[in-house]
């Protein structure tokens, strides 16, 4: 046994849970289960900032690592779990039986991605994965409509399973070809990395990705993004679209440096990927008039554009796809934000309802272009920052032409984004009215400003960390 | 003196100004405009010390500061000024200040209009200044965006269509910006974004520049009105509202030239040594094709803007000289092209606001209307012609006689293109201006003393360095002659 103080983050989230079992068992008001969280959420924050410096093994040795890596992410996590909360004050798009119990199931899901960032033994990245995959099946049912919740419930855990599914019989492969080469200890990725790549080892690292890339929505993975996010009540897409990315950042980096240096095949293949990501996302959203169906295919875009920093395989790589993963949470989390307020009757606010934003509600309305100009990768959000440390670390990997893709997404990707600013700025309210916006709300909308303007003018405080990061998980 | 850090100062100005315009509640449109006005004037007189402290006979780079931005990149904060960006930094203030100020009457959504033209101000600021490639996107990127939002909510004629199509047409040339950018920086092999550096540094290969070049070139060409990608200008210039019409051509579009200048030419020569014939060739096609369209064109601005593309021409000619003469034409021409583009806008501006007609065929006999106003419109035309007397006479004059050594055929098929400009505006100033009068605007009011400020700077200055030269030009050389 290790030093068990290392688990502390994620004890304080265990325990972040279990309180809010109890107030899900006495059945307390909702209200009362929701301050409780965001005290609970905020004691993470702070045991999490405070082992950001952490490194070591808790428990057996070689399976579950403490690194500068897995604080770093578990902080983007941390991070959005937080946000999720802020707006979940009041979540009129949730089965009003269901609300109280809509903490738990974050909280679960919360730790299942801290510890999926930790894992370093296949089995137990496994159960992680599946840990904080459950808490989002459940959340994403939640929705008041009975039949959206159960659809979009329904198509997240039928995709899920099957990727999942998939993930564990490359688990198996790469189990059955590290015993055939004589491992003693097959699943620990410390003897993996050692190991020589043979081809049903590849196959199994392969197969092993699906079920990350699905948490991603990387294309051809993507197809339950949009209608999940179309059906799942706003505040579970929130946390879907913000912490459950950057768990997944993480974790499909630990795995490809399995197979570095590997064959072409493996590049070759997140290359493709990569391209058709970016490009099916972006075409996707320029269609698309519901707004949370816009987001989840500008989502599997910004998969691609994740992809870019993985592909190059080199620290700068990692460090600018872990970057990027970090600042997308503030930006993403404007959107949601919006989502959330226009739409807080649980109904999806389509480009049209955010018609004359600028009058209903200025805060809205420039959380609204703060994001989409986040997204679309301007300065000086940091956005901008994030697609240029990607596009560095891809030409450094001579992949110019790849980065000319990108930027060429980048501008379709502005279009469609500009369309959703028109509609707030240029088109009339008509006959729309005001929008109030509750004080924690209008706190995070501010924080999330805030985080994304700032990251955006001075990126250094994150680069710092993602680099770390990079520099733990490549040296590992 | 010396320790006082001008550069940031003045970047400060519309930042602050930006600000301060945020802050203001949006009732008090007397105080937003003023607080811009103010930082506008500000910037002028920061031009002007910057101006007259520029060592000329030092050259190089003056005014330098530096500061780690994102120390394990290498990015930095580097800023300095160059004969040439003195030049434009100027021409920055004074379209900034003036602009400003033939906005006054400006009633619809005044908090935010300012805000987004300051912002935009504060980004072609930073990158007359950066040294540094990262900085220079930044602000770059900075620049262009806000057009979207001033075009689409203040504009007029299509406004959200020439809006769209101006923002992608230039986010297209951003996307060819990024990988040449950053191929500069790794192509180096150096752990600098400093551009002066890797223009230095000589580590970049002769099959790399030929193959980067054209990124650059086409990259900040479409900005700079480059033909055959110059469909957003004149749309975009049309829709635009005045003041923002006056930044777009004025100051904008330079952006995309010095961009060429900058980091294209002089960070890529031997690549730039390659693809000047071709990249002449389509200059030459912009300046006969802007003034060939321009001719047929009855709305003012429309023949402004089509007159744009063909003297950007005139600037990309120059550069594609990769001469110190022509290097010299195309600042003095970018300097020159911007007041005198400024002017022309805000004569339209000032007819079309109590009008609401551009159609010059609707016109006639302004001259006897509105003397004052229409006064400058003519300066400006004949300006624009390249009448001795006024600043873009040596500018021309400069880039032609470059062109012709040069490119010979090219050169005097410019200048051909020249006598169509003066088909066009003496066409405009004939019928609009001169012809037989149109009782319907006997009561067009002239200028009062207040709107003439703006215009009669603009005038002078044009006036200015059309008899004194060489002020602008001692400056220019400064930087350029180590060409």
């Amino acid at each position: 046994m290790g030093d068990l103080s290392l688990f502390l983050p994620e004890a304080t989230m265990l325990v972040g849970g279990l309180i809010a079992f109890t107030a899900s068992v006495c059945r307390a008001p909702y209200r009362v289960a929701w301050y409780v969280g965001v005290l609970a959420a905020l004691a993470c924050l702070v045991s999490t900032s405070a082992g950001l410096a952490m490194s070591g093994e808790p428990f057996f040795e070689g399976i579950y690592r403490v690194d500068a890596f897995s604080q770093v992410l578990k902080l983007g996590i941390v991070g959005g779990l937080l946000l999720t909360l802020f707006l979940a004050g009041s979540p009129g798009g949730v089965r009003s039986d269901a609300r109280v119990d809509m903490p738990i199931f974050l909280f679960l899901s919360a730790l299942g991605m801290m510890m999926l960032v930790s894992a370093t033994e296949l089995l137990t990245l496994y159960v992680a994965l599946e840990l904080s995959a459950y808490g989002l099946y459940i959340l994403a049912a939640l929705h008041r409509n009975q039949r959206m919740g159960s659809e979009a419930g329904a198509k997240y855990v039928l995709y899920g399973a099957a990727s999942s599914a998939v993930t564990l019989y490359g688990i198996s492969l790469v189990f059955g070809a590290a015993t055939a080469a004589g491992l003693d200890r097959p699943t620990y990725l410390a003897d993996l990395a050692q190991m020589d790549v043979t081809p049903m080892f590849l196959v199994g690292v392969f197969l092993a990705l699906a079920g990350i890339l699905f948490k991603l929505a990387v294309f051809p993975f993507h197809a339950w993004a949009p209608d999940t996010y179309e059906g799942a009540p706003h505040e579970a897409v929130t946390f879907i679209g913000t912490a459950s990315k950057v768990a997944a950042v993480g974790v499909l980096a630990r795995l490809l440096f399995l197979a570095v240096p590997g064959p072409e095949s493996l590049t070759t293949t997140l290359l493709i990927l990569c391209v058709a990501s970016m490009t099916v996302g972006n075409l996707a959203a320029i269609i698309q008039k519901d707004l949370k169906r816009l987001i989840a295919y500008s989502t599997v875009a910004h998969a691609g554009y994740i992809l870019i920093g993985l592909v190059c395989l080199s620290e700068l790589g990692v460090a600018s796809a872990i970057f990027y993963a970090l600042i997308y949470v503030p930006i993403a989390f404007c959107a949601f934000l919006v989502v959330s307020v226009v739409g807080r009757d649980g109904t999806n606010p389509t480009k049209a309802d955010l018609a004359g934003l600028y009058k209903r509600s200025p805060l809205l309305a420039v959380t609204l272009l703060v994001a989409m100009f986040g997204l679309a990768g301007i300065p000086p959000t940091s956005g901008f920052a994030g697609k240029w440390f990607l596009f560095t670390a891809a030409i450094e990997s001579d992949l110019f032409w790849l980065v000319l893709v990108g930027a060429i997404n980048a501008t379709v990707s502005l279009f469609y984004y500009l369309l959703v600013v028109k509609e707030a700025y240029l088109t009339p309210p008509g006959d729309r009215s005001a929008i109030t916006i509750a004080p924690e709300v209008s706190f995070a909308a501010w924080v999330g400003i805030a985080l994304v303007a700032v990251l955006g003018f001075y990126p250094r405080p994150i680069w710092d960390l993602a680099e770390a990061a990079a520099r733990s998980v490549i040296g590992s | 003196m010396t320790d006082f850090p001008i550069l940031t100062a003045t970047l400060l100005c519309p930042a602050i100004a930006v600000v301060l315009t945020l802050l203001i509640p949006g009732r008090h449109e007397k105080a937003i405009k003023t607080v811009n006005a103010l930082a506008g004037l500000a910037t002028v007189v920061l031009a002007m010390i910057a101006w007259i402290a520029y060592d000329r006979a030092a050259g190089g780079f003056q005014m330098m500061e530096d500061a780690p931005w994102l120390p394990a990149l290498g990015i930095r904060y580097t800023v300095g000024l160059d004969g040439v960006t003195v030049v434009l930094n100027m021409l920055n203030a004074i379209v900034f200040f003036t602009g400003v100020l033939s906005m006054w009457n400006l009633q619809t959504r005044v908090k935010e209009y300012f805000a987004f033209m300051s912002t935009l101000v504060f980004g072609v600021f930073g990158v007359f200044f950066s040294l540094d490639a990262f900085a220079f996107f930044f602000f770059y990127e900075v620049a262009v965006l806000p057009m979207y939002p001033l075009i689409a909510v203040w504009g007029s004629t299509r406004k959200e269509y020439s809006a769209m199509k101006l923002t992608l047409f230039l986010m297209a040339g951003s996307a060819l910006l990024f990988p040449g950018l950053i191929a500069l920086y790794v192509g180096s092999g150096s752990e600098t974004w400093n551009i002066l550096e890797m223009a230095r540094s000589g580590a970049f290969s002769r099959d790399f520049q030929i193959f980067v070049y054209p990124f650059l070139y086409v990259g900040f060409g479409i900005l700079a009105g480059m033909f055959p990608f110059h469909g957003w200008s004149p749309t975009g210039h049309v829709a635009a509202p005045t003041a923002v019409s006056m930044l777009h051509a004025g100051v904008l579009m330079k952006l995309g030239a010095f961009g060429i200048l900058r980091i294209g030419i002089e960070c890529l020569p031997e690549g730039a040594a390659y693809w000047a014939p071709t990249f002449a060739v389509l200059a030459t096609g912009g300046i006969v094709y802007g003034a060939f369209v321009a001719m047929r064109q009855t709305d003012f601005k429309y023949v402004i803007g089509f007159s744009s593309v063909s003297h950007m021409g005139i600037v990309l000619l120059g550069l594609n000289t990769l001469t110190a003469a022509g290097t010299d034409g195309a600042v003095f021409q970018m300097f020159a092209h911007g007041i005198m583009t400024a002017l022309f806008f805000s004569a339209v501006g000032f007819l079309y606001d109590q009008t609401h007609d551009r159609d010059i065929r609707n016109f006639g006999g302004l001259v006897s209307q509105a003397p004052v106003a229409v006064s400058m419109f003519i300066v400006a035309g004949l300006c624009g012609m390249g009448v001795p007397g006024f600043a873009s006479f040596w500018a021309e004059l400069l880039v032609f006689v470059a062109a012709v050594r040069e490119y010979p055929l090219l050169g005097i098929l410019a200048i051909a293109g020249l006598v169509f400009t003066a088909a066009y505006m003496l066409r405009v100033l004939g019928t609009a201006i001169y012809g037989p009068v149109n009782p319907k605007w006997n009561h067009l009011k002239d200028v009062d003393a207040w709107s003439v400020t703006p215009r009669a700077i603009l005038v002078a200055v044009l006036v200015l360095f059309g008899f004194f030269p060489n002020l602008i030009l001692d400056m220019i050389r400064s930087a350029s002659g180590g060409l």
